[in-house]
């Protein structure tokens, strides 16, 4: 049984304010499996998956793309603090203008031929990760009236277990629509929101060149050690 | 304890990020016997859900968690695809060992703001009935959302309902 004392974590199917999730979300109650169930060896994704440069969104056009250079980074690991190491992380993001370089994307915005929003990599053996990009733009979206996304980058955990498995989105420090966003603040506690928003940390950057932005993930407690080697 | 990292939606735009080549041939170490499975995803409204990923975890032909081996070109066992605009979906793999073999099945989209986690089982009513893990289903029609329907040797058939009318069993996570 959950601990009904401790505010859930994530959001919930349906938050209405979030039109989209009101012919998604399922209705009838959810099935408690037994404890454990998913918490098994997941998959083995091998190192070769993620090519050499693919943790760097800047290099993929014949000049640098439009935009603020940044530098995201930190540490994947587990509720009890251990590194997850060795799993693949997944990014994807909007250009500088607000512009997804997705066919379904129809936001009058620029595309930036040097700049496409995706990216791979592994953590390491600390569970460290580290992208170059360029900060997102906001962007609007058919929501409500006049809304916009806070500028956001999309990011995928495989974890090394089932229960593990994340999709989720960073955010930016001091962001003015946040305090408006309806899937920002699809997630019940409010104390639990901040921990998407990633922290200034100028070290991590690159002197002269980057800016650093800090974002350490908490994927669930997993008792399953990866499998493979 | 460290506090988790909350979920938010894959939204619509993340494709090309999250395609991976043959994403929906499951490969194994392992060799067995071939299935197909497919479906179609569909809402509240009984619209097809066009923009969702299906991914697939399951054990080997063998019955054991799938093996992997650095020198490998994709991760085995492990299935990912994207509905397309008719919300249909198809997977290719091998028949999961075990006593009721089945995929664990994760399902992402824009509107859910996390994934719905359900299981597809390849195997008889019975068989699935008797799996400790819906022991809380063992007499209720809705078991049969989550067994799929042999149509030939080797094909299976399986839809998805988010909401509503057969809404298929997601678990609680």
């Amino acid at each position: 049984m959950n601990d009904m004392t401790r505010p859930d974590i994530d959001p919930p199917y349906l938050h209405p304010e979030y039109r989209s999730t009101r012919l998604r979300s399922p209705k009838e109650p959810l099935l408690e499996l037994p404890p454990g169930t998913l918490d098994v060896p997941g998959a083995y994704v091998p190192r070769g998956f993620a090519r050499n440069g693919e943790n760097d969104l800047t290099i993929h056009g014949q000049s640098l793309p439009i935009g603020e250079r940044m530098v995201v980074s930190g540490r994947l690991v587990d509720e009890s603090g251990r590194p997850i190491r060795d799993s693949l992380v997944e990014i994807w993001q909007a250009n500088a203008a607000g512009r997804y370089d997705h066919p379904g994307d129809r936001h009058d915005a620029p595309l930036d031929p040097n700049f496409h929003g995706l990216g791979r990599t592994f953590t390491d053996a600390e569970g460290r990760y580290r992208f170059m990009t360029i900060k997102p733009g906001s962007y609007t979206w058919q929501n409500h009236p006049f809304a916009w996304r806070p500028q956001h980058i999309h990011f995928s955990l495989l974890g090394n277990a089932p229960i593990q498995r994340l999709i989720t989105q960073m955010y930016f420090p001091g962001d003015p629509l946040l305090d408006i966003d309806p899937i920002y603040n699809s997630i019940p506690d409010a104390a639990a929101r901040p921990r998407l928003v990633a922290q200034l940390a100028l070290e991590t950057g690159v002197e002269g060149v980057a800016l650093g932005y800090r974002f350490d993930i908490v994927l669930a407690g997993a008792q399953a050690t990866p499998l493979g080697i | 304890m460290a506090a988790r990292t909350p979920s938010q939606t894959v939204g619509p735009f993340f494709h090309e990020a999250l395609r991976w080549r043959d994403g929906g041939q499951v490969s194994f170490a392992e060799s067995g016997t071939r299935v197909r499975l497919s479906g179609r995803v569909t809402d509240g409204a009984g619209e097809p859900v066009g923009d969702a990923m299906i991914e697939t975890w399951q054990l080997s032909p063998e019955g054991t968690p799938p093996r992997g081996n650095p020198g490998d070109t994709k991760p085995h066992g492990f299935g990912r695809v994207e509905t397309a605009k008719d919300g249909t979906f198809t997977i290719e793999t091998l028949l999961p060992g075990g006593d009721a073999p089945h995929l664990d099945v994760a399902i992402f989209a824009r509107g859910l703001l996390k994934a719905l986690r359900t299981r597809v089982y390849l195997a008889g009513d019975d068989a699935a009935r008797r799996d400790p893990a819906l022991a809380a289903l063992a007499r209720s029609p809705r078991v049969r959302t989550l067994i799929a329907t042999a149509t030939k040797p080797g094909e299976y058939r399986w839809d998805v309902r988010l909401q509503g009318e057969g809404e298929t069993v997601f678990f609680a996570l």
